[in-house]
């Protein structure tokens, strides 16, 4: 994709304190967005095969890339200071470190009981405080209710 | 953000020296004030990400306990009005990024017009949001109206319909769970248990703070754009556009995740 450089190359090196800003062409503009595009619609056409524990991974990769075609062009990452780009990855970082950590927290002070719907202590067996209160079942078990979920019209 | 009424005028002899009107005095030359003008920005953005991280966490969490549930219920969610929605925003993007390169060339009524063309597609966004709020809230999908917090709803009968969702009471010893029975996106009766109050009450939490930042991006664009109009802006100074788009950027990221994760995430059918 051909690259517009209205400012000539030597300004770059030549710092005459003004701001000389890469700018891209349209088209090249409208090329990002047409992949844009094209991965929308590939990640709503493999949202209908399944592909187990995998589809997160799948949806989130896409996703991934979209975002990464967004930060990089559109938001002239390319082209832009490197600790920029540095602050933006910190924070995806951190919030990796945020939920591994909740995670963890999570498998460390209670573990959670599908059939009650609550978080029971490890240590003693009750339940953890926070939370509904038990509420669940799954619908075959419930006496006299509708049939189970997913039941054809 | 530069303070574009104060004019100091052309305070230096030498042409390269000049000091011009948009530049601050705490700044030396222009290109120190943009780039401390994007790093703050960029900053921004970090905590931004940092905030909608939280519900995504809470997502992640609520999703690996109870993974059925949430296949269950996504299914509420339509995926072409999702698609749709993640289109118009992209679409928004590129517009803004136009407005931004046309502003870096100094042509003043094209960043004027993708600037509205940007509003305008922000306007799109909100209306098919506002179409798919809307038959949530008639389901009764909204936290605390069919989905009650059971400490609550003692005085909900069973069998009583509320909206077009029906609460179906059980007797399991767990408790009394109260089902909700309605109709999904695929047109299937669905038996929803109680915990798919999570589910939904994520997605308007997230959808719902995204859509704040749609408002609050509208209203950055609107006076950028009257700024733009009222000449403010040049080929040596156009920081407000370039920060306004990477706000605007920064909502179509934040959707980029959130389409995924709420519409398309689970066993298709």
């Amino acid at each position: 994709m051909a690259l517009e450089h209205p400012h000539a190359d030597h300004h770059d090196s030549l710092d005459d304190g003004g701001v000389h800003a890469h700018v891209s062409s349209a088209q090249f503009y409208w090329g990002i967005f047409a992949a844009l595009v094209l991965l929308t619609i590939a990640t709503v056409k493999v949202s209908y095969y399944d592909f187990g524990s995998l589809n997160i991974l799948v949806a989130l990769l896409i996703a991934s890339i979209k975002a990464t075609l967004v930060a990089t062009f559109f938001m002239h990452l390319r082209y832009d200071s490197l600790f920029n780009t540095l602050t933006f990855i910190a924070s995806f970082l951190f919030l990796a470190l945020f939920i591994l950590l909740t995670y963890d927290d999570l498998g460390h002070r209670a573990k959670y009981d599908v059939d009650y719907g609550s978080s029971v202590m490890l240590r003693t067996g009750q339940a953890a405080p926070g939370g509904m209160p038990a509420t669940t079942a799954t619908a075959n078990e419930v006496p006299g209710a509708p049939p189970g979920p997913a039941e054809k019209k | 953000m530069a303070n574009v009424t104060e004019t100091v005028g052309v305070t230096g002899h030498g042409g390269a020296h000049a000091h011009p009107d948009f530049l601050q005095h705490h700044f030396d030359t222009p290109k120190q004030q943009f780039a401390a003008a994007k790093l703050g920005m960029w900053l921004f953005i970090a905590t931004e990400i940092l905030m909608f991280g939280g519900l995504f966490c809470a997502y992640a969490i609520w999703r690996a306990l109870d993974p059925e549930v949430f296949d269950q219920a996504h299914h509420f969610l339509n995926k072409i009005m999702g698609a749709s929605n993640t289109v118009v925003l992209l679409f928004s993007s590129l517009t803004a990024a136009l407005a931004v390169r046309s502003a870096q060339l100094g042509k003043r009524n094209q960043t004027s017009i993708y600037l509205v063309v940007t509003i305008l597609c922000a306007c799109a966004f909100l209306v098919i949001k506002y179409f798919e709020y809307s038959h949530k809230i008639h389901l009764g999908l909204l936290p605390g109206h069919c989905f009650g917090h059971p400490g609550f709803s003692g005085s909900i009968q069973n069998g009583e319909e509320v909206g077009t969702c029906l609460r179906v009471r059980g007797d399991t010893p767990a408790g009394n769970p109260e089902w909700v029975r309605a109709v999904d996106e695929d047109g299937r009766i669905q038996l929803l248990s109680p915990r798919a109050n999570m589910f939904f009450g994520l997605y308007f939490i997230m959808t719902g703070l995204h859509g704040v930042h749609v408002i609050i991006g509208m209203s950055i664009l609107t006076w950028v754009l009257v700024k733009n109009i009222q000449g403010k802006f040049s080929k040596e100074y156009f920081t407000p556009v370039d920060l306004g788009a990477l706000y605007w950027h920064l909502v179509d990221l934040v959707w980029i995740y959130l389409f995924p994760l709420l519409y398309l995430v689970g066993k298709p059918e």
